[in-house]
């Protein structure tokens, strides 16, 4: 006589061991990751004639060649032009009016080392909102 | 003779609904975070309108608003750092450097780093800002 072996059921896998491990990597991501949606402004870039360069000797070159503008930044983060302290809003019309009339217009932008970063930031977002290409930021340096 | 009905259990809840649920979740964080431009202290990028899309890799020089220095997230005293960058760039001479710099963070401590890293060779030097009004 041959008795039939009965059908043997699969092993049923727990499903909650795998939620508890995705829960715990859910967990981590949501804590490590940050959300600041970033963006860039180049500071430096292989530029076709040359790295730009910093110092007191590029601004001499530079203001004899075509007649750049020179917006210094102020120790309280004021952009001045010619003496004269410009909102963004102005310096913007301003630097716009000069290209109109120089599309080649190249500036230059000197901040004092006291202004911060949003300040620098803020100067070249001006600028760049004028359609203004050609920005070097320059430095003083003591010479040795 | 009373006898006790066992107490019925209630229909078991599917959980596969919850792991869909949690997978998407899973998914999702794993898609929107960023974990590279870290960096061990507070850093709040300066706010610009003009920025142009940050693009990934490269090294990230992170600088505190009272002038710390971090490289990918450790912490770095100045000439250390700038041996680790020159030892990158000679390796990586496209190497993209990336200053993530505190907004209040006073530029005699940025740009004086940044002329530095571009004297040791590197081409590609972006400043991290943030999108928004000013």
């Amino acid at each position: 006589m041959q008795i039939t072996r009965r059908h043997r059921q699969g092993v049923v896998v727990s499903l909650v061991a795998m939620v508890d491990v995705l829960m715990i990597m859910l967990v981590f991501f949501m804590v490590t990751s940050t959300y600041l949606d970033l963006d860039m402004i180049p500071v430096a870039e292989a530029a076709p004639d040359g790295p730009a360069q910093g110092g007191v000797a590029a601004v001499a070159d530079a203001a004899t060649a075509d007649g750049p503008l020179l917006i210094r930044i102020g120790a309280d983060g004021r952009s001045v032009f010619r003496g004269v302290p410009l909102e963004p809003t102005a310096l913007t019309e301003m630097l716009a009016d000069a290209r109109a009339q120089d599309p080649a217009l190249e500036v230059l932008v000197l901040p004092s080392g006291a202004a911060d970063v949003q300040a620098l930031v803020s100067a070249m977002d001006a600028v760049t909102r004028a359609g203004v290409t050609r920005v070097r930021i320059i430095r003083l340096e003591p010479r040795p | 003779m009373k006898l006790a009905r066992p107490p019925r259990r209630g229909a078991p809840e599917t959980i596969v609904a919850l792991i869909d649920v949690v997978f998407f979740l899973l998914v999702f964080f794993l898609l929107v975070g960023r974990m590279d431009a870290t960096a061990p202290f507070e850093v709040t990028p300066p706010v610009a309108l003009t920025g142009a899309d940050l693009p990934g890799g490269g090294a990230t020089v992170a600088i505190a608003a009272d002038g710390a220095l971090a490289l990918d997230g450790a912490a770095l005293d100045r000439a250390p750092l700038m041996r680790v960058i020159a030892d990158r760039l000679a390796r990586e001479p496209d190497l993209r450097v990336r200053i993530n710099a505190h907004a209040a963070a006073p530029l005699s401590g940025v740009l004086p780093l940044a002329a530095e890293i571009e004297a040791l060779g590197a081409s590609d030097i972006v400043l991290v800002v943030t999108p928004g009004p000013p």
